[in-house]
């Protein structure tokens, strides 16, 4: 039963105008740049370069979209698809991999526990661009460029290290007693993990999910170096075919901005509503 | 023998449970070895060799062992050391401003309010879009002459000049660090946000009731569980940081005049413009001694991930 | 979750073909719906890298190789779009894996380097024997030519020319300038200009990119300076450091330029010039077509560069090439390929689609190219093409960018002296000359 306790002043002051302005501003922070995005997506190019500057699209219009979706020779449909398969396969194989190293790390006191850490967090400090040359070696003599296992592997080298790192955080903050408790009950390790664990820290769980899939759906570099046919290439690549050599093309690059941030989005409520609630149903609070 | 103590009831029976547990620790870790040992470990020990040899990749006749060579270059090399101050500012001043505003941001989207859903999904846009296509938005945003931010500022009468903010060697390296915290707050705002998630209410409750405020709450009940947290996303992002340059790249070029070129720019320019792979290696190994330095250090100082009470 | 792994590869192909859109109406040239340049059974394939993927350049480039591969049996090409900011990286982690394409479409000042890295294919002899060698100009080969080898087939030429806004001149009142104008003449134009209050500027300076570099180079060759004399670098001698200064003050002293000046690349300049912030900007053909677009046709024209006080001028030729690699796996279908896109329609196509130039002398005599207000500036600074001196060594393409364009940023900056600013790049540039 939760008791009501009268709140003081301070309370009430952050819990309202505070919060209010607060959150005011960082929406507009985060949003102002899209906005401009999405208005510059519905302009034609005559006011898209008309002098003074123009905000509002007197004439607003789908092209662009259009465009960008159904072009052939920028096919956005099939990038998005491409980007679609490879990040959810990587976010779903990270989050296993880094649930089960995290624990490790976080629970289990060996020798050396440290330096695995550090040597996790080190492979990321190294420019990925030097790796490229090396991998593309490596996936060409398996047969691999051109298709999605090469993407979804080198896309492992940057996620892997970091959310095991953020696993091993949110384990950390987990106390102790409640798996113990639950081992004294009978079950091992695993069932300590899949039962108590798991449920606490999923909040954890989510954003790290959500961060190996954000991290891999805006990963530009391997992508165009580990594929060759535009059938192959993914969103961020398919983005930069609108650099062209003299201008840039504002107006399907907003478009194609605007399409590639929709599906996240999305992404990122389910795994909100329905990932934290998945694993918390049935775990009994201590 | 490596042993592995675990904490662990002393009223359990147990039947040599020593090395299985051992076997069962390590399993958990071998999925996540396998992956970087195929696709990082092996490159670095390359790149490591190739740091020792003059690796020009148009004099391929030069080529040949020079052992520490490259990296008696690189410490008369005065683009290095400028290199070296501006990522410490770079870094530094991205992951400081990222972390301040992420955390009020994670803090805010805590509070129970109608959309709150939908505002937490709008705080993550930020981090969506590729570095590359970010970098050009913002250039595009900076533009003295047709960008937004000078055009806006001017009529709202902040401002009767026009700035151009990528091109002045004082600003530049302020502009495209509010560019990367624009990107990387919603890094900080997600990660904290889960840890606030799983603090149990019941503490908050009990606190309250024994009479402490918000601030006392805040410090003594939510920094202390949050701290694991904090200290893995800082160095991760820290690490992150330091060999960011995409935005860099595409925004500046390292310019005007080296005022925005980091260690990890000059690096990419040494490999791929000059086409200096054993230089540009000598570099990446030395970026990577600094940061492995740092984070041992810091990690140190900030008692590493050490479980709270 | 999972809701990409439901549709499968085919039945999004099917989905494409049955919605049948065509962007590239306009190329209505090749009558067929075009989605992939299709193989012929039993083809050969021909991997080739394009660097500069812009939809109008991929519909382009799709139609060339469709009608390539359907106009023989033997080979099949298939391009690979890499976007030009990651293209050149590309093909040296390529090369260095040891698995480049068959073909890329390269700049000139790549070429260089990849040369140097023992790279590229020789393609002296299957030039000479080509029905077109002797009609492509002497300059366009010398671009392509190193150490008497020829490496490259040049697709396209172009060199440095003004473009100007003849509707502002209108306006303002201003003559309009001849092909023989001078220094004085420009500057003087440039200021009339330049009206900052309204936020207008008389030339759009070059600050970032190679070509920061090499347009003021051309003003030192206008003053009588070279790069290199008697196989020494010269590049800091007394008349271009005037001739430097010179072009400095344009910045610094008499303000013509736009403050972004120092950071400005080909994007900027193009752009600030179709937004109509400048007036003039210098730049090869290449943009011209994009201008016409930005500003309109009939609203701008170009020049050659202007005459220096040296009574001389100098304008580099740059040249859009195609090559073949040492590592290539199909060398003859490359070579058909090649010599396929120097035909007659092929070449006019492309060049007149972009804007450029092409490489073949009674191509360039044609109406479009010829007759083009547009182009007129480039045709017009032919007798003034010289090769770029920066070809000459391999080492130097990266050092400019490295650590020649930060000299000159500084320059534009005023933190140091003309001198200053050449006396360090001749310093570069004779360490990279081993």
């Amino acid at each position: 039963m939760k008791r009501r306790a009268r709140k003081d002043i301070a309370e009430r002051l952050l819990a309202g105008p505070v919060v209010w302005i607060g959150l005011v501003l960082l929406t507009a922070f985060a949003l102002g740049p899209f906005i401009w995005m999405l208005l510059t997506s519905l302009k034609d190019r005559q006011e898209l370069y008309a002098t003074p500057l123009q905000y509002l699209p007197v004439h607003p219009t789908f092209q662009n979209y259009v465009e960008a979706w159904t072009s052939p020779v920028t096919p956005f449909s099939r990038f998005f698809l491409n980007s679609l398969w490879v990040c959810s396969v990587t976010m779903v194989a990270t989050t296993v991999v880094s649930v089960l190293a995290g624990y490790a790390i976080a629970r289990f006191r060996f020798a050396g526990r440290d330096a695995l850490l550090l040597i996790f967090l080190a492979t990321q400090m190294f420019p990925s661009v030097l790796l490229i040359a090396p991998l593309l070696t490596q996936w060409r003599a398996l047969g691999l460029i051109d298709t999605y296992q090469a993407l979804i592997y080198s896309n492992f080298s940057f996620t892997v290290p970091f959310t095991v790192w953020m696993m091993v955080g949110y384990f950390s903050s987990i106390p102790r007693d409640l798996e113990e408790s639950a081992m004294i009950d009978g079950c091992n390790h695993f069932g300590a993990l899949c039962r108590i664990v798991l449920p606490l820290a999923a909040p954890g769980i989510a954003a790290t999910a959500i961060f190996a899939f954000v991290v891999s759906w805006s990963e530009l570099l391997f992508a165009i170096s580990f594929t060759t046919e535009t059938s192959m290439r993914t969103l961020s690549a398919g983005l930069l075919y609108m650099v062209g050599q003299y201008e840039v093309q504002w107006g399907q690059l907003s478009a194609g901005v605007i399409l590639s941030t929709v599906p996240v989005a999305v992404l990122f409520t389910f795994l909100q509503r329905h990932l934290i609630h998945g694993l918390t149903a049935g775990a009994v609070k201590g | 023998m490596t042993t592995l103590t675990l904490a662990r009831p002393r009223t359990r029976p147990l039947i040599s449970w020593r090395v299985r547990k051992l076997l069962i620790g390590y399993s958990y870790l071998v999925p996540a070895a396998f992956c970087l040992l195929a696709t990082v470990v092996v490159p670095i020990i390359l790149a490591i060799r190739m740091s020792l040899y003059a690796d020009v990749l148009y004099k391929p006749q030069d080529y040949r062992f020079i052992g520490l060579g490259n990296y008696l270059r690189l410490i008369e090399d005065p683009v290095f050391w400028l290199s070296l101050r501006n990522s410490v500012v770079w870094v530094f001043g991205s992951v400081i401003l990222q972390f301040v505003f992420g955390f009020a941001a994670a803090l805010l989207l805590q509070q129970a309010f109608r959309g709150r859903a939908l505002v937490r999904t709008l705080t993550l846009l930020p981090w969506i879009i590729p570095g590359v296509v970010v970098g050009l938005i913002w250039e595009w945003l900076y533009q003295p002459n047709y960008g937004v931010i000078n055009d806006l500022l001017i009529r709202l009468g902040l401002m009767s000049e026009r700035i151009a903010w990528l091109s002045s060697p004082d600003l530049a390296m302020a502009a495209v660090v509010f560019t990367n915290v624009w990107r990387g707050i919603p890094f900080f705002a997600i990660m904290l946000l889960a840890g606030l998630q799983a603090v149990p209410d019941e503490l908050y409750e009990a606190a309250h009731v024994d009479g402490a405020g918000v601030f006392s709450r805040f410090w003594h009940i939510t920094l202390p569980l949050l701290r694991p947290i904090i200290v893995v996303a800082t160095a991760t992002r820290i690490i992150w940081t330091f060999n960011y340059a995409d935005l860099i790249f595409v925004m500046t070029g390292g310019g005007p005049a080296n005022a925005t070129q980091i260690t990890s720019s000059y690096t990419l320019l040494q490999a791929y413009s000059s086409l200096d792979f054993g230089y540009a290696a000598a570099l990446s190994v030395v970026l990577l001694v600094v940061m492995l330095a740092f984070t041992w250090a810091y990690l140190r100082v900030t008692k590493g991930v050490e479980e709270t009470e | 979750m999972d809701e990409g792994a439901s549709l499968s590869r085919r039945k999004l192909l099917h989905a494409l073909g049955a919605t049948g859109v065509i962007a590239a109406a306009d190329l209505a040239w090749w009558d067929e719906p075009l989605i992939f340049p299709r193989r012929a059974w039993g083809a050969e394939p021909v991997r080739f890298q394009w660097s500069v993927p812009e939809p109008t350049r991929i519909a382009l480039m799709n139609s060339l190789a469709e009608r390539f591969n359907q106009s023989q049996k033997d080979f099949a090409v298939a391009i690979e779009y890499v976007p030009q900011a990651q293209a050149r990286q590309k093909l040296i982690s390529a090369i260095t894996g040891g698995s480049p394409p068959d073909l890329c479409q390269a700049w000139d000042n790549w070429i260089g380097q990849f040369n140097g890295m023992g790279a590229v294919e020789d393609i002296t002899a299957r030039a000479k024997a080509w029905k077109y060698y002797a009609d492509v100009a002497p300059t366009a080969w010398q671009t392509v030519t190193i150490n008497d080898k020829i490496i490259s087939l040049p697709l396209s030429v172009t060199l440095d020319g003004i473009y100007y806004r003849t509707d502002r001149l209108k306006e303002l009142g201003l003559k309009a300038p001849t092909p023989d104008w001078t220094w004085d003449e420009f500057l003087a134009l440039a200021k009339a200009f330049t009206k900052a209050d309204k936020n207008q500027y008389g030339f759009g300076m070059r600050g970032s990119g190679t070509w920061a570099l090499l347009y003021p180079s051309e003003y030192c060759y206008a003053n009588g300076a070279e790069v290199l004399k008697d196989g020494k670098v010269a590049i800091n001698s007394q008349e271009a450091i005037d001739a430097l200064e010179w072009y400095l003050d344009l910045a610094l002293k008499h303000k013509v330029t736009p403050p972004s000046a120092a950071t400005d690349g080909f994007v900027e300049i193009v752009e600030t010039f179709g937004r109509g912030v400048t007036s003039m900007y210098q730049h090869n053909s290449g943009s011209s077509g994009q201008q016409k677009k930005n500003v309109g046709a009939e609203n701008f024209a170009t020049l050659p560069v202007p005459i220096g006080p040296a009574k001389k001028r100098a304008s580099f030729w740059f040249s859009e090439t195609l090559t073949m690699f040492k590592g290539a796996k199909n060398k003859e279908g490359a070579w058909q390929f090649m010599s396929f896109m120097l035909d007659d329609e092929p070449s006019q196509k492309y060049c007149s689609t972009l804007g450029l130039l092409p490489a073949r002398k009674s191509l360039l005599d044609r109406p479009e190219f010829a007759g083009d207000p547009a182009l007129a500036g480039f045709v017009q600074s032919f007798p003034i093409g010289i090769v770029s001196p920066y070809l000459a060594y391999p080492g130097w393409g990266g050092r400019i960018d490295s650590d020649g364009v930060p000299l000159i940023q500084q320059a534009m900056l005023g933190k140091i002296s003309a001198k200053d600013c050449l006396d360090r790049f001749a310093e570069i540039l004779k360490k990279e000359m081993s």
